[in-house]
């Protein structure tokens, strides 16, 4: 038989607390105690955001204004299309009829021409990167790596490497090596060793210890030890983490021709400062679907990877 | 000849392993009893040098291993084959590519790196397999078998590696006893016919005596038993296993259904099968 | 005692015993032991278009590029390692810059966190039961997410020109796109139990929202746009490159300068200031997921 023991407090007369009142003492105890921390904290959240206000001017009437300019500039990228010319092709003069899509789309073969440009960069990079992430991730394990310098400096390394942004990289290597997407690719290429490099690493931690104890008992030095007791353990994630990599790549080629780095980057960030009208939104929506389109391959491939072994 | 000369090792707090001496003939199945924590699996692994010793000697064929370094280490490793508790193959490899990781210390850096072993080694290997009666799960995923099976591929994995000693840490402590009878008659049979001294770990008394020449009794890091099955008293057995219980028995510490006194029509089948 | 012989009786005990004749009738059991054709063919298959790529790649983008010592390369290497004048590097800019860097970032989580908290339920699956409605919701999101923040940030300083109210608003609005989605998945993955304990106490939809789902998704909540927050610290960073204001107008204005030293002294800075603010949101989140989660 369950017997309920009753913990209620008792009053120094040995009689017993009304509860209510036990539980509304504790209440307020609790509430003042904690009560100096959190007016701190609201405090210093509310300084931050007036700061944040300020700094940037993000007052009523500035928003008003620059929502009123925001709609005027996206009326003036939107196309002037008609629908009886839409599909309508060039007349005998080679000009495109205005109205129709391939008026619109003039310079798509320019477009199409530097999207290619972007993909091969993004596998050219993710490629390296993750060549870069591979040969950095075993000396960057804590489980993997004894000597504690080795792993102290792999670890540094991998952080600066993806602590500085992309674009940042790529603006050096512009200089560097000049113009063009070598640079894109670099500076794509030692982010993602970074990024990728870490994910591995804390892949590798979590890895079970024994096949790793097999193999350094019938006599595998430490290459042979990853090699055959990690490397199979870990490469369906890393093959998975690769292609997810791929995609994040994608839109950093993309972009990184705003600095002269190579690919549609460049194409879109004179069009957008240059320009007003239709191209804009033309080069955009090309890559907001190249983008998309190569989301949905790489999902393709990697649940197909995923499922195979020992490659 | 394997000599052990005050082998001991310290953690901060603790000594799991003791001044431990033993001298081992060639060709000696010696097993090594004791309850958990007696420092028996310290002991073997310091033997392999997968752990290192904080003092004494092992000196084989006039080589002190307890001191060597870098490419020796590795030589000595593969000479000295270990079988697992828990089998420590890959699981995500395949059987024959476990198998022949046991060639891996014949081979450079990049042939090891790639895999890339020559027909003899794949014959070898599969012959191995064979003698376990486990080469049709050749190109199985390793973690695909049961426990007894990987045992069975663990110690395929030993026998490529030609070894001149074998160790097995507690190879049936994670099998059934079927299983567990599979595995000591193989390592009984490699002991016999391939002449390899072989040390294993065991917890069951019972088993030590069944199997080996002679028996090591380990508590708290000491030796405090060394002598044949037969010169194994009840007296001795409680000190090792550390029993004040009275009414301490032998068969408290098996894993064998014969001890259960039902000696199953299963056991027999199984050792037909490995003799046939 | 069982004996361990091999099916053919024939005993190897060394690898120097292995004859021509059992490696051909191992090869004959095993065929696939030996490697078959097909998968040997898959592997090296593999391996080889990935390096064939990497060859053409290299040619096709010229890689021999990096390898020419180019003035410009020597001299940024130089700087990186030698500051001169550091009396003269306007710190007052610089950390200016680096304020203006936090406030845009810490403006513009907060207020896409705001409205991520409101466009988050309306794009969850168990909360909002028309399709059309939802999916409409999210497809908007994949606009604001599909379209790079510094496209954005390039699209603002166009229409409210340069400074950092574009910063805010690019980052602002893709935030909008990313934690809205991430907000609505963790709205989708709430324990169901909880939510019918206190529809069971007779309470409407909205006090339904408040304490069956917002006590066990604020967490999810916080510690997602915390580490926004920092993500967004490091490409604020990158904003000011296409004017839309922070630390990165000043990278760029001293690097058009030539003045590569103070470039790395501000990035080394950056890194520092994410460092940080990694830390405060590590503690914060620990304090707030650890005890409280209401």
């Amino acid at each position: 038989m369950a017997v309920i023991t009753d913990t209620t407090p008792l009053d120094g007369m040995g009689h017993r607390q009304d509860p209510v009142a036990v539980y509304e003492k504790h209440r307020q105890e609790l509430a003042r105690s904690k009560m100096g921390q959190t007016i701190l904290m609201i405090a210093l959240f509310l300084g931050l955001l007036i700061f944040s206000v300020v700094t940037s001017q993000f007052f009523p009437e500035r928003l008003a204004q620059a929502g009123g300019r925001l709609f005027e500039y996206f009326g003036t990228i939107m196309p002037n299309l008609e629908w009886d010319k839409l599909f309508l092709g060039r007349d005998e003069q080679g000009r495109a009829i205005e109205g129709s899509l391939t008026f619109w789309y003039t310079d798509l073969d320019k477009y199409l021409a530097l999207i290619w440009e972007t993909i091969l960069m993004a596998i050219t990079a993710t490629l390296l990167g993750t060549a870069g992430a591979l040969a950095l991730c075993f000396a960057g394990s804590r489980n993997l790596m004894s000597n504690s310098w080795i792993y102290f400096f792999t670890r540094r390394f991998m952080e600066i490497c993806r602590g500085v942004p992309e674009i940042l990289i790529a603006l050096i290597f512009v200089f560097a090596f000049g113009i063009g997407p070598l640079a894109g690719i670099l500076a794509v290429a030692i982010h993602s060793a970074g990024a990728l490099g870490k994910l591995f690493a804390e892949v590798n931690e979590n890895v079970s210890q024994r096949p790793i104890d097999g193999i350094r008992g019938v006599g595998g030095n430490w290459f042979e030890q990853m090699r055959y007791g990690v490397l199979p353990q870990v490469l369906p994630n890393f093959v998975s983490y690769g292609f997810l990599r791929f995609e994040v790549n994608v839109r950093a080629s993309s972009i990184i021709g705003f600095v002269g780095a190579g690919g549609i980057g460049q194409e879109l960030n004179r069009v957008i400062s240059f320009y007003s009208d239709d191209r804009v939104l033309a080069v955009l929506i090309l890559v907001v679907l190249t983008v998309t389109v190569i989301d949905l391959i790489s999902e393709r491939l990697r649940l197909y990877f995923i499922g195979k072994e020992q490659l | 000849m394997l000599e052990i000369n005050g082998l001991s090792k310290h953690f901060t707090a603790t000594k799991a392993v003791d001044d431990v001496s033993l001298s081992i003939p060639d060709g000696q199945m010696v097993g090594i009893i004791g309850r958990s924590g007696a420092g028996k699996s310290t002991l073997l692994r310091m033997l392999n040098r997968l752990a290192d010793p904080t003092a004494g000697s092992i000196d084989f064929k006039g080589q002190n291993v307890a001191s060597i370094k870098g490419s020796e280490l590795l030589k000595w490793r593969s000479e000295c084959a270990m079988i697992f508790q828990q089998f420590n193959l890959v699981g995500r490899l395949d059987v024959i590519t476990n198998v022949l990781t046991g060639r891996m210390y014949h081979h450079g850096f990049a042939s090891s790196m790639l895999k890339l072993y020559s027909p003899a080694e794949r014959a070898f290997a599969i012959h191995a397999l064979d003698r376990l009666t486990m080469a049709h799960t050749a190109m199985q995923r390793a973690d695909t078998l049961s426990g007894g099976q990987q045992q069975r591929v663990a110690i395929a994995r030993a026998l490529v590696q030609e070894p001149k000693i074998l160790l097995a840490d507690e190879p049936i402590a994670s099998l059934d006893p079927m299983n567990a009878k599979v595995v000591m008659d193989a390592l009984r049979a490699i002991n016999q016919e391939d002449k390899i001294t072989v040390v294993c770990n065991l917890h069951t008394l019972d088993t030590a005596r069944r199997y080996c020449d002679r028996v090591v009794g380990m508590a708290g890091g000491k030796v405090v038993f060394d002598g044949s099955a037969d010169e194994l008293t009840m007296d001795v057995a409680r000190e090792i296993y550390g029993a004040e219980l009275g009414d301490f028995t032998e068969e408290m510490t098996s894993t064998d259904l014969s001890a259960l006194g039902k000696s199953a029509a299963a056991t027999a089948v199984d050792g037909q099968k490995l003799a046939s | 005692m069982a004996t361990l012989t091999a099916a053919d009786g024939v005993t190897v005990r060394s690898l120097a015993d292995v004859s021509k004749d059992q490696v051909a009738a191992a090869r004959a059991g095993n065929p696939d032991a030996f490697g078959s054709a097909r998968r040997s063919m898959l592997v090296y298959g593999a391996w080889a278009s990935a390096f064939l790529y990497l060859v053409f790649a290299f040619w096709y983008f010229d890689f021999a590029r990096m390898f020419q010592p180019s003035e410009n390369a020597q001299r940024l290497l130089a700087a990186m390692f030698r500051w001169q004048d550091m009396a003269e590097w306007q710190y007052g800019n610089i950390y200016r810059g680096i304020a203006e860097t936090l406030a845009m970032a810490f403006l513009g989580t907060f207020l896409a966190s705001i409205v991520a908290l409101f466009v988050g339920f309306l794009a969850a699956r168990n909360i909002v039961r028309f399709p059309v409605f939802r999916h409409g919701v999210r497809r908007i999101l994949d606009v604001f997410r599909g379209v790079d923040q510094l496209v954005w940030a390039l699209v603002f300083v166009r229409a409210v020109g340069l400074g950092p109210l574009a910063g805010v608003l690019a980052i602002f609005i893709s935030d909008i796109g990313t934690l809205s989605k991430l907000y609505s998945e963790a709205i989708e993955n709430i324990d169901r139990k909880q939510v019918e304990g206190v529809k069971a106490t007779g309470a409407g939809p909205v006090r339904t929202i408040r304490f069956g789902i917002l006590p066990q998704v604020f967490p999810v909540f916080l510690s997602q746009s915390l580490y926004f927050l920092e993500s967004n610290t490091r490409s604020a960073t990158i904003l000011g490159i296409v004017g839309a204001g922070g630390i990165g107008m000043i990278i760029i204005e001293r690097f058009r300068a030539t003045l590569y030293d103070q470039v790395v002294f501000v990035v080394i800075n950056v890194l520092i200031l994410v460092a940080i603010i990694d830390w405060v949101s590590k503690k914060i989140r620990m304090k707030f997921i650890g005890e409280v989660g209401h």
